[in-house]
C-alpha cells in the first residue's frame, strides 16, 4: 500500500496557512494610552522585543488543520495497492435471477453483466448488451488477486466475434436461463413496389421473385411513377433520369432498384454488389443519404443477364434489398468459455478524496463550534 | 459639565458621628471642638433674627425692630471660633486620574467626598470650615462659616471644580498666608507627586498650623496591574513612555514603595499627620485614622 499525490503541485496552497496564523498573530504594536500620574517612578526600559505571541491556540490549531486539509485535497491523495480482493459474481442477463443467486452463495457481490454493474439485487438488465465487453471490462479493472466467477445462461447472447481472453482464470458455471425467454420472430420478406412504363416486360421477375419469398400479396405494380410506403423496395424501371421526388425519397430511408435505363448519378462511395458467375457486376451501388441506392448494370434481359433465369435470382435479390443481418452474437456457453492468457492491466491508484472531503466537514464544523461559542464573546 | 453634587453615603454619615476634629493641642484656648452651648450673640457678625423667648436677655432685643414690627426680635450674631477647619485641595491635572476598573470615580471625587466628610464633622461640632482649591490658574478660596448653608455651597462650588493644569506656584498661593490662621487645623488633599504641594505643607507646618495630609493614590498605582504594551502619559507635563506593563511593573514598584517612605519621613519631620487613602477604601478611613480610637473601617 503506497500513499502518493496525483497533483504535488496542490501542496502549493499550503502557502495559505499564513493566513490563519496573521489573523491569530497578537498585535503588539499598538500601545493604549493612559493617564500616570506616577510616571515618574516608571524606569524606562528598551523596548521589549516583538516576540510572536499568538491568541486563541485552540481555534488556531483547527483553523490550520482546515487548510492543511484543502491544500492536500488539491493534491489529490491516493494510494496504490490498497485493493478488496474479495470474490465476485458476474451473472449474465438471461440467467434465472433465484439460480444464480443460489449459485453465488449469500455474501458474495454479484453483479449483472450490464453497463454500471448494477448489483444482481436490482431488476435484470434489459435490451442488447455487449456482453464480451463488459466481461473484458470487469476483468481489467478487478484487482490482480480478486477471484472472478461468471454465471452465464447455456447459450449467450451479445458476445463479439473475438473469443474471452481474460487477465486471471475466471470460474466459469453454465446455470439454467430464466423462463419464458421469448423466441426471435422471423424476419419478413421485403415488398417490392414495381415503377415501369411502356412494355412490361421485365415485370415478371420480380413477381416471380415476390412469389418465390411468398409475399406475392404484397407485390406491387404501377405504371405511373407514385412513391410507395418508405419500408417498401422501390424498384424502378422507367427509363431516362430518375426525378428529383424519388432522390429525395431515398435519401430519408428507402432502398431503390433502378434499371440500368435509369439516368441517375451514383453515389461516390456505390460499388459492385452483385456479380454474375464470369465476376462481371450485375448490380451496383451504395448509400445515398439515410437509404440505399442500387442499379442493375444490364438490360433486365435474358440475353443480356441469364441470371434473370437462374434458380437463384429470387434469393440473391432477397439478399440484395433486403437491410444487412446483423452479426453472429449467439454462442453456447460451454464453447465461449474464456481462456486466461492476456497480460493483466496495471490498475490506477485509489483517491482518498471522499473520505478526505468528510475530514474538512468535520473541521470546519469543529472551526465553526470554537468561533462561535459564547464564552468568546463574552468579553 | 458640572456634575449632581457629591452627598456622603448614609453608612458613612454614621460612622462619622463618632469621631471630633480634635488638634493635637485638643481643647484649646478658647474651646475648639464640641461646644456645651450653642449660645450666640458675643460675636460682632450678625448671624439671624429670632423670635423673643421667654428667658432671653431684655438687652438683646432689638428695639428698633420692636419699634417697627410691634414685636420682640432677638439679634444673635455668628460665634467667634478660634479656629478655622481648612480643606486644601489639589486640583492639579493629576488628581483626574481614575483606575480603569471604575473611570468615573477619579481621586478628585474621593478627595471632594473626603472634604466633605471633614465639613459634616466640622458642622456637627460647630465649628468653622472653609476650602481651597489648588490649581495653576488661580485658587478657590471658600472663607470659613460655619453651618448647613456653607455645607451646601461647599457642595456646588465642588460639582463645579475640575482638575486641571499644573499645581499652583507659589505667586498664586500668596493669598492662602493671609486666610489660614495661626492655629487653624488644614487638612491638605493631595496625590502628593508635586514637590510644590510638599513644600507648601512643610511652610505651613512650621509656621504653627496644624497639618494633616491625605495621600490620595489609585489602586493601579498600588498595584501596578498592567499587562502588555501601554503609553504612559504625565497628565501635567504630557511626557510619555512607552513600555510593557508587566516588564515595568516589579522597578515601579519599588520605587514607588520608596518614593512613600521617603515622602512620609519627610513629614514626619516636618510634624505633619499622613495617611495614604486608595480609591476604593472606605471614604471615611483617613478620618478615622487621625481622629479615631477603635479600628479603621474596613
Amino acid at each position: 500500500m503506497t500513499p502518493l499525490l496525483l497533483a504535488p503541485l496542490g501542496l502549493a496552497a499550503l502557502a495559505a496557512l499564513i493566513v490563519p496564523l496573521l489573523v491569530h498573530l497578537r498585535r503588539r504594536t499598538e500601545d493604549v494610552p493612559l493617564d500616570f500620574a506616577a510616571m515618574r517612578w516608571l524606569e524606562a526600559l528598551p523596548r521589549p522585543k516583538q516576540r510572536l505571541r499568538f491568541d486563541e491556540w485552540l481555534l488556531l490549531a483547527v483553523r490550520l488543520l482546515l487548510v492543511a486539509l484543502l491544500a492536500l485535497l488539491l493534491a489529490r491523495p491516493a494510494v496504490l495497492g490498497w485493493d478488496d480482493d474479495s470474490p465476485r459474481v458476474l451473472v449474465a442477463p438471461g440467467v434465472d435471477p433465484a439460480a444464480a443467486r443460489a449459485a453465488a452463495g449469500a455474501e458474495a457481490e454479484a453483479y449483472w453483466i450490464a453497463p454500471g454493474f448494477p448489483a444482481i439485487t436490482s431488476a435484470p438488465p434489459k435490451g442488447p448488451i455487449a456482453l464480451s465487453s463488459l466481461i473484458r471490462q470487469f476483468d481489467a479493472e478487478l484487482p490482480q488477486g480478486a477471484p472472478l466467477t461468471i454465471l452465464v445462461p447455456p447459450v449467450l447472447d451479445g458476445v463479439d466475434a473475438r473469443r474471452l481472453d481474460l487477465t486471471r482464470k475466471v470460474t466459469w458455471r453454465t446455470i439454467a436461463a430464466a423462463p419464458g425467454a421469448p423466441a426471435e420472430p422471423p424476419v419478413p420478406a421485403p415488398t417490392l413496389a414495381v415503377r415501369y412504363a411502356g412494355t412490361e416486360a421485365p415485370l415478371r421477375y420480380f413477381r416471380a421473385a415476390a412469389a418465390a419469398w411468398g409475399a406475392t400479396e404484397k407485390f406491387t405494380a404501377e405504371a405511373g411513377d407514385s412513391l410507395p410506403p418508405r419500408d417498401a423496395v422501390l424498384v424502378w424501371l422507367r427509363p431516362g433520369p430518375v426525378p428529383a421526388s424519388v432522390t429525395h425519397w431515398v435519401e430519408e430511408g428507402g432502398t431503390a432498384l433502378l434499371a440500368s435505363t435509369s439516368q441517375l448519378a451514383m453515389p461516390a462511395a456505390s460499388g459492385p454488389l452483385w456479380a454474375d458467375a464470369a465476376g462481371s457486376a450485375l448490380v451496383e451501388g451504395g448509400p445515398l443519404g439515410a437509404g440505399r441506392v442500387l442499379r442493375f448494370t444490364r438490360p433486365l434481359e435474358p440475353a443480356a443477364m441469364p441470371d434473370l433465369l437462374d434458380p437463384g435470382f429470387a434469393a440473391a435479390l432477397r439478399d440484395l434489398v433486403s437491410s444487412p443481418a446483423p452479426p453472429p452474437a449467439h454462442v453456447a456457453a460451454a464453447a465461449a468459455a474464456p481462456a486466461s492468457t492476456a497480460a493483466p492491466y496495471p490498475l490506477p491508484p485509489r483517491e482518498l478524496t471522499a473520505w478526505l472531503a468528510v475530514l474538512i466537514a468535520l473541521a470546519f464544523l469543529a472551526e465553526r463550534l470554537l468561533a462561535s461559542r459564547r464564552a468568546r464573546f463574552a468579553a | 459639565m458640572a456634575r449632581p453634587p457629591l452627598t456622603i453615603p448614609p453608612e458613612v454619615r454614621s460612622r462619622l458621628k463618632r469621631l471630633a476634629l480634635r488638634t493635637r493641642r485638643d481643647m484649646g484656648d478658647r474651646g475648639f471642638g464640641m461646644h456645651a452651648s450653642r449660645n450666640k450673640g458675643s460675636g460682632i457678625e450678625f448671624a439671624q433674627y429670632r423670635a423673643y423667648e421667654p428667658g432671653d436677655e431684655p438687652r438683646r432685643i432689638d428695639w428698633k425692630l420692636f419699634a417697627r414690627s410691634d414685636r420682640f426680635f432677638v439679634r444673635e450674631a455668628e460665634e467667634e471660633s478660634p479656629i478655622a477647619v481648612w480643606v486644601l485641595l489639589d486640583a492639579s491635572a493629576s488628581m483626574a486620574q481614575a483606575d480603569r476598573a471604575r473611570p468615573d470615580w477619579s481621586r478628585m471625587d474621593a478627595a471632594k467626598l473626603l472634604a466633605l466628610c471633614v465639613a459634616e464633622l466640622a458642622m456637627m461640632q460647630g465649628d468653622r470650615f472653609g476650602w481651597i482649591g489648588l490649581r495653576d490658574g488661580g485658587l478657590v478660596v471658600a472663607d470659613p462659616h460655619r453651618g448647613r448653608a456653607q455645607f451646601e455651597r461647599m457642595q456646588i462650588e465642588f460639582s463645579r471644580l475640575e482638575p486641571a493644569g499644573a499645581f499652583a506656584d507659589a505667586a498664586t498661593l500668596a493669598p492662602l498666608w493671609e486666610r489660614i490662621g495661626a492655629h487653624d487645623l488644614v487638612l491638605f488633599l493631595s496625590d502628593c507627586f508635586d514637590e510644590a504641594g510638599i513644600a507648601l505643607i512643610e511652610r505651613l507646618a512650621k509656621a504653627g498650623r496644624e497639618v494633616l495630609a491625605v495621600q490620595m493614590l489609585t489602586a493601579e498605582e498600588r498595584d501596578f496591574p498592567f499587562d502588555g504594551g501601554y503609553r504612559f502619559i504625565d497628565p501635567e507635563s504630557g511626557a510619555d513612555l512607552i513600555g510593557d506593563g508587566k516588564a515595568l511593573r516589579q522597578t515601579f514598584l519599588d520605587r514607588f514603595a520608596a518614593a512613600r517612605a521617603a515622602l512620609g519621613e519627610r513629614l514626619d519631620a516636618a510634624g505633619i499627620r499622613h495617611t495614604a487613602y486608595v480609591l476604593g477604601d472606605p471614604i471615611d478611613r483617613p478620618l478615622h485614622a487621625f481622629f479615631g480610637r477603635g479600628a479603621l473601617p474596613a
